[in-house]
């Protein structure tokens, strides 16, 4: 499913190649939102279609309230762990200033966006008198970075459903797929929800990921 | 979340992370017995072998520190079972003085230790040393995988040579390694043998001259075979004809890759002690230019040199003087210091920059967890104590408190060091000091401290946080917890009962979510003479959370009164994320809200109550 588009594969003319079938996928959240788990999900779907998968999971302060950007490569060869700067097609944003913190690798010809707008206010910004930017300011800077960018609440509306806003991850990771986002069939997620998700929240997981497939604006 | 993919068959392809991938190269060597003491970036090794040694069948447990985690092995391999540890850096450091006489010893099983480097620091402070230098200290054979494959392979052959040879072997991982994740193709489980025999042998353990002298030829004759053996570990890639080499090893052999130079010549270390001699002079012979790709220290590259000094004495060595010593390398950084050299264009993202710079992101850092007993220890110690008081940080998620609005890590330096050196700050000045160190820390190396500084008698007062967990590194038992690494009942080591046995008299036992007893007990102890111990107990929040969400429970939440919502900035000095101020008022997140109540006990009387309090 991973098509070689013409703004990749390109030769430069000093002999350099550019690694040109691979699809670069950036999860990024805050500790405890989940993060870990979707990267997870999508690296067993991946592999599932049989595809070479490849990133990083840094784990240290997953649960602490920390950033959390784990990066997952998938396609027939590929190298790094990690995804070279504005070689990112797919940033899949758990929370609007952590998607914004990782435009870095994002360039506007390749890169999609899907964002849960649930903001997660760094106990930081109070105490180091900063300012914790607006929903439209957020829009304004991705755009910058963007292909195509896609704005959801899907913690709130996981919350409202579920009485949980933990499946926000796996509904993000839905609506990624229905939008042609994320090259990855719907079948192979779900086979890698059943594979990961524990007895309790497999049956939400499920639901929050079809809410996702069906997810209009 | 389920975790099956380690134990999958033979043939099988599976996404790993580096480290489960390490314990499956484990698995499939046939390891009979592993210790480990907890160590991002290593933890998930011990983690995972934790999770299937009793399906699997072998001996698996969480020791007080690595160097008692290392000799446990040890003793398992010089009885005939092969054995694995894994440990951070720093880990390595506090094992070394029992790893390099086993070395000299020689093993009787494979004996293996992943030490994981961390540059960057991603999940370490202190330094960003390079274990490789540790492998030419004790003349210790050293792998290094590239990724996940490798990370399972190279497991397996390390336990290859280390039973041949009869010497112990280092796997050496880097964070980008070990929490790298990627495709695994499974080779077979072995049935572990987990039973054998210590054999007397006087000759090989008696390690006094003269013998230590025939031990130490010994080993240096072991590292010449291996090096000779084991070059099949290295290999030449891309145009062989060029005359541009780049000889890389470790993840640094993956950035270079996935720059995809085409007409380069590009040689992969696997093995990088003992480094291959004729591997290199092969390699460079009739090379003009040469880079040599390692994080860290110029290893590789002073070998390099002095190699090419008798093979290719014209040759242009580039290494650490176009590229960093400090922090770790990327794609990006490689492209951009090799690029003048190999004339080769690279990306221009000076609009982006630009771009970049416009938004200002608000600060993220690590915080304490909503609910963490240790912010509500921080927070009752400094209302007691003031801020006039040298605050004497450790190693654990206490940590944490280094920053705003603690600041109560004055500094941070080794597991337990913080007893040692208060000790000595302590015996040359007058100033009031506090100690705070973990439960997992306590026994890691702070008892040694503590019985010195009994002994020594300064005006000290200890702060224990027991959260009865080693949390940081994600839950693993300590000899303080309840159960072992399978969940099953333990005898916990009271550490009160460690503390009065060197004869401490003050010590005071006190709730962590109970400002009232931690207040009056810092208050107690602050009055006695010499060294006090206050042992701060709450179980960590986030362990507490997981065994409430197996029962289907979930914690109280707590709520604000609305007419008190302007008059609360007491809580700015406790810091809890769940609580948010937004135009002057403060509001409790029930997403995030723990229910510790120790926000309702700092704020006036009545002001914050459990939920539903005010319908």
């Amino acid at each position: 499913m991973l098509a070689d588009s013409s703004s990749r594969g390109n030769k430069t003319k000093g002999g350099m190649e550019v690694n040109s079938m691979v699809f670069n996928i950036l999860l990024t959240g805050v500790g405890g939102e989940g993060v870990l788990f979707t990267s997870v999900i999508v690296a067993r779907a991946a592999n599932l279609e049989g595809y070479e998968v490849r990133g990083t999971q840094l784990h240290g302060l997953a649960q602490r309230g920390g950033q959390i950007p784990t990066h997952l490569r998938i396609g027939k060869e590929v190298y790094s762990p990690t995804i070279p700067r504005g070689e990112a097609d797919l940033i899949l944003g758990l929370e609007p200033v952590e998607a914004a913190r990782e435009c870095y690798f994002a360039s506007k010809k390749r890169t999609c966006f899907v964002v849960d707008t649930y903001p997660i206010v760094p106990v930081y910004t109070r105490l180091l008198k900063e300012k914790y930017p607006g929903m439209d300011e957020i829009r304004r800077f991705i755009s910058g970075f963007a292909k195509n960018a896609v704005y959801v609440n899907a913690s709130n509306i996981c919350a409202e459903r579920f009485g949980d806003p933990i499946y926000g991850n796996t509904m993000a990771v839905g609506v990624a797929v229905s939008r042609g986002m994320l090259p990855l069939r719907k079948k192979s997620l779900i086979e890698a929800l059943k594979e990961t998700a524990g007895k309790r929240e497999l049956e939400n997981d499920i639901k929050a990921l079809r809410m996702g497939f069906e997810y209009k604006e | 979340m389920k975790n099956p993919d380690v134990l999958e068959g033979a043939g099988k392809k599976v996404v790993l992370l580096g480290n489960e991938a390490i314990a499956r190269g484990a698995l499939e060597a046939g390891v009979g017995f592993s210790a480990c003491y907890p160590g991002t970036p290593s933890s998930e090794v011990g983690m995972t072998l934790a999770s299937v040694a009793k399906k699997a069948g072998f001996y698996f447990e969480w020791s007080t520190n690595e160097k008692v985690a290392f000799e446990a092995c040890a003793g398992a391999a010089f009885s005939g079972v092969r054995a694995l540890t894994a440990m951070k850096h720093f880990g390595l450091n506090v094992a070394s003085d029992s790893v390099f006489p086993v070395a000299y010893v020689g093993v009787r099983a494979g004996l293996v230790i992943n030490v994981a480097d961390d540059p960057f620091g991603h999940s370490s402070g202190q330094s960003e040393e390079d274990a490789r230098r540790f492998a030419r200290i004790g003349n210790i054979p050293m792998l290094e995988p590239s990724n996940t494959q490798e990370c399972k392979d190279f497991t397996r052959t390390a336990f290859e040579i280390s039973e041949k040879y009869e010497i112990p072997v280092f796997l050496r991982t880097t964070t980008m390694v070990s929490h790298s994740v990627g495709t695994v193709r499974l080779g077979h489980v072995k049935k572990p043998k987990t039973k054998g025999n210590f054999v007397k042998d006087f000759e090989r353990y008696y390690c006094i001259r003269p013998v230590l002298q025939k031990m130490h030829e010994r080993i240096l004759e072991k590292v010449e075979k291996i090096e000779r053996e084991y070059n099949r570990l290295n290999r030449i890639e891309g145009n062989r004809k060029s005359r541009t080499g780049i000889l890389a090893s470790g993840v640094s052999y993956q950035y270079a890759r996935e720059l995809g130079l085409k007409n380069v010549k590009i040689g992969k270390l696997g093995l990088t002690f003992p480094i291959s001699r004729k591997f290199v002079s092969e390699f460079i012979r009739d090379l003009k230019v040469l880079i040599v790709l390692e994080e860290l220290e110029p290893i590789v590259e002073d070998f390099v040199r002095a190699v090419a000094k008798d093979v290719n004495p014209k040759l242009k060595i580039y290494g650490k003087d176009i590229l960093p010593r400090v922090s770790e390398y990327s794609t990006e950084l490689i492209r951009e210091s090799i690029a003048p050299i190999l004339r080769i264009k690279k990306p221009d993202f000076r609009k982006q920059d630009i771009q970049l710079k416009k938004m200002k992101l608000p600060t993220r850092k690590a915080v304490l967890c909503p609910g963490c007993p240790h912010r509500s220890t921080f927070y009752a110690v400094k209302k007691v104590l003031g801020e006039n008081v040298v605050w004497a940080g450790d190693i654990g998620c206490y940590i944490l408190g280094i920053f705003e609005p603690f600041k109560m890590q004055d500094f941070v330096i080794s597991m337990g060091s913080s007893i040692g050196i208060t000790h000595g700050i302590k015996k040359v000045s007058r100033q009031k000091a506090v100690v705070f160190i973990g439960d997992s820390t306590f026994f890691h190396a702070g008892m040694a401290g503590l019985a010195n500084m009994k002994y020594n008698d300064p005006n000290v007062l200890v702060v224990v946080m027991d959260n009865n967990i080693t949390a940081m590194t994600g839950h693993q038992p300590h000899p303080g917890t309840a159960f072992g690494p399978a969940g099953e009942p333990k005898q916990p080591i009271k550490i009160e009962d460690v503390v009065r046995s060197f004869g401490i008299k003050n010590i005071k036992i006190a709730n962590a979510f109970s400002q009232k007893e931690l207040q009056a007990a810092v208050r107690e102890l602050d009055k006695k003479p010499g060294i006090s111990v206050l042992i701060s107990r709450g179980m960590c929040r986030l362990l507490l959370k997981k065994i409430l969400k197996r029962k289907g429970q979930r914690f109280p939440v707590f709520e604000i009164n609305p007419a008190e919502r302007r008059r609360l900035d007491v809580l700015d000095k406790f810091a809890c994320p769940a609580i948010l101020k937004r135009k002057g008022k403060y509001h409790i997140n029930p997403d995030m809200c723990w229910g510790c109540s120790v926000c309702s006990q700092i704020a006036p009387p009545g002001a914050i109550k459990p939920k539903g309090a005010w319908k």
